[in-house]
């Protein structure tokens, strides 16, 4: 366990006033920027590049690539900042937008100037409030200091950046259903391709990074490319925010190398210090709902990129751990995840639509005692048929549904059965009647 | 595109989002298949582990893809499913039974049973606008509607409201479906969820006949079908045709024919000589006019034929070629030209070059088509204002004259008039007039759906169209009393005739017949 | 059950009404335009000031926008539909958004939701007798390390306890927000 970590990412968090202008500045800010701005674009996706650095928002794909995926000729250039974090339970943006906003708005800068962007809109979720009104404090300041705007800091690049606000959809945390919603449309994703890169926010090169990756640049910059790959395993460079919640004694957000393992995120004493009152760990979600489940008994998974796939989960995706414990009753948890899946599906694509809604019902019935053995197949065959095998629907939404209730039912399968042994003879008709 | 490609190669591949004329969403995932790719290591074509989207993949040279494999059609089967969970199993009360996607799909890819026990989620049927009805519970939520206002009528009054499985089709209160082109709608929905007020409850789809024919609403000519039973038409459908109509047809075409069903058409031939008035047997009547006609030959009386825009080329070319014969220096006239309104393009507001759907303010089939054969045919001609001239001058002693046009007010009080100086008037039409009231011989006339022959629409293309049904009782169809009355003898048919005019005229060699788009398309 | 929202028996609107945007508000509207490349982009933000002036968005409202923004008002009816945030029928002023994520489910979720409900006599979408308060729950809010926790506006409550619900509640000032505001998406005048 590396001890010897130091917080990067979150070095200003719990410092006070750190979301001024001039305590950021004080602390070293803006410098990432100016030293960016000596550089040429390309030089600097090449440092990004070289730093390997992975996209923090789920699908961990390396912004470097993603940027020289832009065409090469273009006039206009949109950067969308993803600040859409809906992924339950995950509040790593909301700590770094309240506490150090202008990490993010440097972070912006930079991707901007290396993507030659002529506009950055920060796409935020309506739910974030507070942090909207600290951003946009935040925001104001950055102009007023001629951080934004025309000729930055003296020099050629111009960019504006706004912030948009959500109003309320999980889905429109996907890259294209962001870019749609943006247009002033519903957030339906796109089919791809045209990839954004290519036609994206109103047809023109567009690139989406995520908020925690954006705020990785400064420090990329600032220390080099060496620097990050120094930080972490192989493949999953640099430092991470992990949220942690559930009933833990300490849950909260923790900034560490992707060397940690989900038990030392539990029980660290850096991290969430164990269990309130000392309770075994049923199971975690480990990178958010959409990852899928581990038992008590997988604690050891490394938090990077590659290691989940092994535990049978889709990836690191936003890691943000919640665990559950030993009285938690597997039921609930199967109805809290596949109603989150039912509410927020947008409703386009039909395996996700109509398997989302078909399965919360499904677990409703099975919460009110009322299983069959025939519905946990039915729970695996859909989740199947909706993305087990990608490429089924237009976005990941519903792969992220069938993994948690897919790997849910498959990995605590013997409790499910339990309770439907245990079930009075006749309960299933009855509870039908009285739900139809 | 993959899907088109291989339902024009005769393949039935399940489908609902996709429509060769619409926007490709790739939402309904029914058409995934199996495509090969490069294997990033050896660059080996391997079969990749996830399906694709046929409707969105293009086709590529040298690509290998397939449908019939275990995950292609388990992914069919499972959407089937999907598709009717909530959907009400309705059938029997459905007038979209028989010509349903989700019939035929379930039956051809889906399984016999759903698996879910729960209550179906109750959607209420809505009234989205004056001839539209949307059962919203038989939605399969293909979005084709909602795309057709956007991208074809270019009016937007269809949207979607809500999301995930509440997701549902609706119009913004007060602001109905109701643009000109809203018939598509119920065409494009491949299962029973929008439907024709019209046709609610008529008929069974099963029970009906299809005939092809050409709309006479306008000058655009698009290419139709006539749903009929046992003499009765039901409604009118649009067929596919690149060059003039696409996929759509607009609602006065659509919803206009309703006149031919009334009851006071004219159906049997008059005569009146001297105040006196005759009711002759149709196997008379070619003599009658011989024998009108021949002594007008001998008297050199002038005389004109009018020529009407609702006839077919054929029954245009049987009249002035057989009035030509016995007298050569007859005029031919154009007759009235019904135009109403302005030219109306879709999408709405695009200028006439982008546009996608036109209706025009020429409310007939076959001006073009009169006007070319009066050209061809030569000699003497005019129009229908100097013929009122020249009548009430006397230079014009004898006239036949054609309407067939379904205003009943077609007939000026000039034209009126006028064929009262008139030594002889031979009258053809469908309702009673002054005209007709005042024929020395009157030819009742039928409906274009009682016919068959030739339009020429504005772009001059020639389109056929075929007899669906049969006049009302006592009626004979105009070419066959024409083709006897010019010494045909045995059963009318336009083909006959076409060729028989093109040896004479070449202008009506070519005809234009749309292709039939692939059987499983829809 | 928290699919919201749309509520398709609100009264039609009048054609005759008076309009509900008063030109300083479609000015507030048009000062977005800059932002973006098309005015149908402007939608969310122009919906987030009229439900801000209105407490939702009305037919009306809608109607006014789509003129404003130039799109039909079928479209408009289909963003508002689409977010969970906008309501297109009237509701208290305050909107209590109890969060439901997994975390705060763990943590007593269930239990603050109760204690919401049974004090204000209301359920999920419904606005208590008073006017003041309305109900909906919210699948996360992003704030799980406080689990659970609760918004009134745009105000958020940490580790709420159920009997902590009707105390809260009880607060007149229990919307307002003790850091500095941006007004950005504000109506004039608020």
């Amino acid at each position: 366990m590396s001890s010897d970590f130091e917080p990067i990412l979150m070095r200003n968090v719990g410092v006070a006033k750190a979301a001024d202008l001039q305590v950021y500045e004080a602390r070293g800010g803006y410098q990432g920027i100016r030293k960016a701005l000596q550089m040429s674009p390309e030089e600097l996706i090449d440092e990004v590049k070289k730093a390997n650095l992975r996209g923090r928002g789920g699908a961990g794909f390396p912004a470097g690539m993603k940027w020289s995926f832009l065409p090469k000729e273009r006039k206009v250039t949109y950067l969308c900042v993803n600040a859409d974090e809906s992924e339950p339970p995950t509040f790593n943006n909301r700590v770094l937008m309240e506490s150090d906003p202008h990490q993010l708005l440097e972070g912006i800068m930079i991707a901007g100037y290396a993507t030659r962007a002529t506009v950055a809109y920060i796409y935020m979720r309506g739910e974030f409030t507070e942090p909207f009104h600290i951003l946009q404090r935040a925001l104001n300041q950055a102009y007023a200091a001629g951080y934004f705007g025309k000729k930055i800091l003296g020099s050629d690049f111009s960019m504006e950046c706004y912030i948009h606000r959500g109003a309320g959809a999980y889905v429109c945390g996907e890259e294209t259903g962001l870019i749609e919603s943006l247009e002033g449309k519903r957030g339906w994703p796109r089919i791809k391709p045209p990839f954004p890169a290519v036609a994206g926010l109103f047809a023109k090169p567009t690139v989406v990074n995520n908020v925690e990756t954006l705020c990785c640049l400064p420090h990329i910059v600032l220390r080099g490319a060496a620097w990050f790959t120094a930080i972490g395993p192989q493949g999953s460079f640099g430092p991470k925010l992990f949220c942690v919640s559930g009933p833990v004694n300490r849950p909260g957000c923790f900034e560490e190398s992707m060397n940690i393992t989900v038990k030392d995120l539990i029980y660290g004493s850096k991290f969430a210090q164990g269990m309130i009152g000392n309770k075994a760990v049923k199971g975690v979600f480990p990178g958010g709902l959409s990852m899928g489940v581990l038992t008590g008994d997988e604690l050891e998974m490394r938090m990077d990129f590659d290691s989940p796939r092994k535990f049978g989960l889709l990836g690191l995706g936003t890691a943000a751990l919640v665990v559950f414990n030993e009285d938690t009753d597997i039921r609930d948890v199967l109805l809290n995840v596949t109603r989150f899946y039912a509410m927020e599906s947008c409703g386009q694509c039909t395996q996700c639509r109509e398997g989302t809604g078909w399965m919360y019902k499904i677990a409703q019935r099975i919460s009110l005692g009322a299983g069959r053995r025939e519905d946990l197949d039915i729970l695996v065959e859909t989740t199947r048929n909706m993305g087990m095998m990608p490429g089924l629907s237009i976005c990941g939404l519903p792969d992220g549904a069938a993994f948690p209730i897919r790997t849910l039912v498959e990995k605590f399968r013997a409790e499910f059965e339990q309770h439907i042994v245990r079930q009075e003879p006749g309960k299933v008709e009855r509870v039908l009647r009285v739900l139809n | 595109m993959v899907l088109q490609a291989a339902l024009e190669a005769g393949m039935d591949i399940p489908h609902y989002c996709y429509h060769p004329s619409l926007s490709v969403v790739a939402s309904c995932r029914l058409c995934l298949m199996e495509m090969k790719v490069p294997d990033p290591k050896s660059g080996e074509l391997v079969w990749m582990p996830k399906l694709v989207p046929s409707c969105q993949t293009p086709v590529k040279e040298g690509m290998e893809v397939r449908f019939n494999s275990p995950a292609v059609q388990q992914n069919q089967q499972q959407c089937m499913e999907y598709f009717l969970l909530n959907h009400p199993l309705d059938c029997p009360v459905c007038d979209q039974a028989g010509e349903c996607y989700l019939q035929d799909y379930s039956y051809r890819f889906g399984q016999p049973t759903s698996r879910m026990v729960e209550e179906k989620l109750k959607n209420p049927k809505k009234d989205v606008g004056p001839r539209t009805l949307l059962y919203q519970d038989r939605c399969v939520m293909c979005s084709r509607c909602v795309r057709f206002t956007d991208e074809i009528a270019g009016t937007h009054e269809l949207t979607v409201v809500n999301r995930g499985n509440r997701a549902e089709i609706d119009v913004f209160p007060g602001l109905p479906l109701n643009n000109p082109l809203q018939g598509n709608v119920v065409d494009l929905c491949p299962v029973g969820s929008l439907l024709d007020k019209d046709f609610l409850f008529k008929q069974r789809v099963w029970l009906l006949r299809e005939t092809k024919s050409i709309c006479p609403g306008c000058s655009t000519g698009c290419a139709i079908r006539i749903d009929h039973n046992e003499g009765v038409i039901y409604r009118l459908k649009p067929r596919f045709s690149p060059k003039v109509n696409d996929y759509w047809m607009c609602d006065e075409g659509r919803f206009g024919w309703k006149y031919l069903q009334d009851g006071d058409r004219l159906t049997r031939p008059v005569v009146r000589r001297g105040g006196e008035v005759f009711y002759p047997r149709w196997e008379d009547i070619p003599e009658i006019i011989n024998y009108r006609l021949r002594k007008l030959a001998e008297q050199q009386t002038p005389t004109a034929v009018v020529l009407s825009p609702m006839l077919a080329c054929e029954e245009a070319w049987l009249i002035a070629s057989y009035v030509r014969a016995l007298l050569p220096q007859a005029v031919l006239v154009a007759s009235w030209l019904p135009v109403q309104g302005a030219e109306q393009n879709f999408p709405v507001g695009s200028p006439a070059e982008k546009a996608r759907f036109t209706i025009r303010p020429e409310k007939c089939p076959n001006r073009r088509g009169v006007e070319l054969l009066i050209n061809k045919l030569g000699g003497a001609s005019s129009t229908l204002e100097d013929l009122i001239k020249q009548v009430k001058e006397k230079k014009i002693k004898a006239a036949w004259i054609t309407g067939g046009y379904s205003q009943r007010d077609w007939v000026s009080k000039e034209l009126a008039a006028a064929a009262k100086e008139l030594e002889l008037l031979v009258m053809q039409d469908l309702y009673a007039n002054a005209l007709t009231d005042n024929s020395h011989v009157l030819l009742p006339s039928c409906c274009w759906a009682e016919r068959e022959g030739s339009f020429v629409n504005q772009a001059g293309l020639i389109q056929p169209f075929e007899r669906a049904v049969d006049g009302p009782e006592g009626t004979r169809r105009d070419g066959q009393y024409l083709y006897e009355i010019a010494g045909y003898s045995g059963l009318y048919r336009a083909e006959k005739v076409r060729e028989r005019m093109a040896e004479q005229l070449a202008e009506f060699r070519d005809i234009y017949v749309a292709p039939d788009p692939p059987e499983h398309q829809h | 059950m928290s699919w919201k929202a749309y509520d398709r028996n609100q009264p039609v609107m009048d054609p005759q009404a008076p309009p509900v945007l008063t030109e300083a508000v479609r000015e507030k509207i048009r000062s977005f335009f800059p932002r973006y490349e098309t005015k149908r982009a402007v939608l969310l933000p122009a919906l987030h000031i009229v439900q801000e002036l209105l407490g939702y968005v009305s037919y009306q409202a809608m109607k006014e926008i789509a003129d404003l923004l130039e799109i039909h008002a079928s479209d408009v009816l289909d963003v508002v539909s689409f977010y969970t945030h906008f309501a297109n029928h009237p509701k208290g002023r305050k909107t209590v958004m109890v969060c439901r994520s997994l975390s705060c489910e763990l943590m007593g979720g269930k239990a603050v939701l109760e204690a919401v409900k049974n004090t204000l006599q209301i359920q999920e979408h419904g606005t208590s007798t008073d006017g003041q308060y309305f109900l909906v729950t919210e699948e996360c809010l992003a704030e799980c390390d406080h689990a659970p926790c609760l918004k009134i506006n745009e105000r958020t409550y940490h580790q709420v306890k159920a009997t902590d619900v009707s105390r809260i509640l009880a607060d007149e000032k229990n919307a307002e927000l003790s850091i500095a505001r941006s007004s950005l998406f504000d109506p004039p005048g608020h």
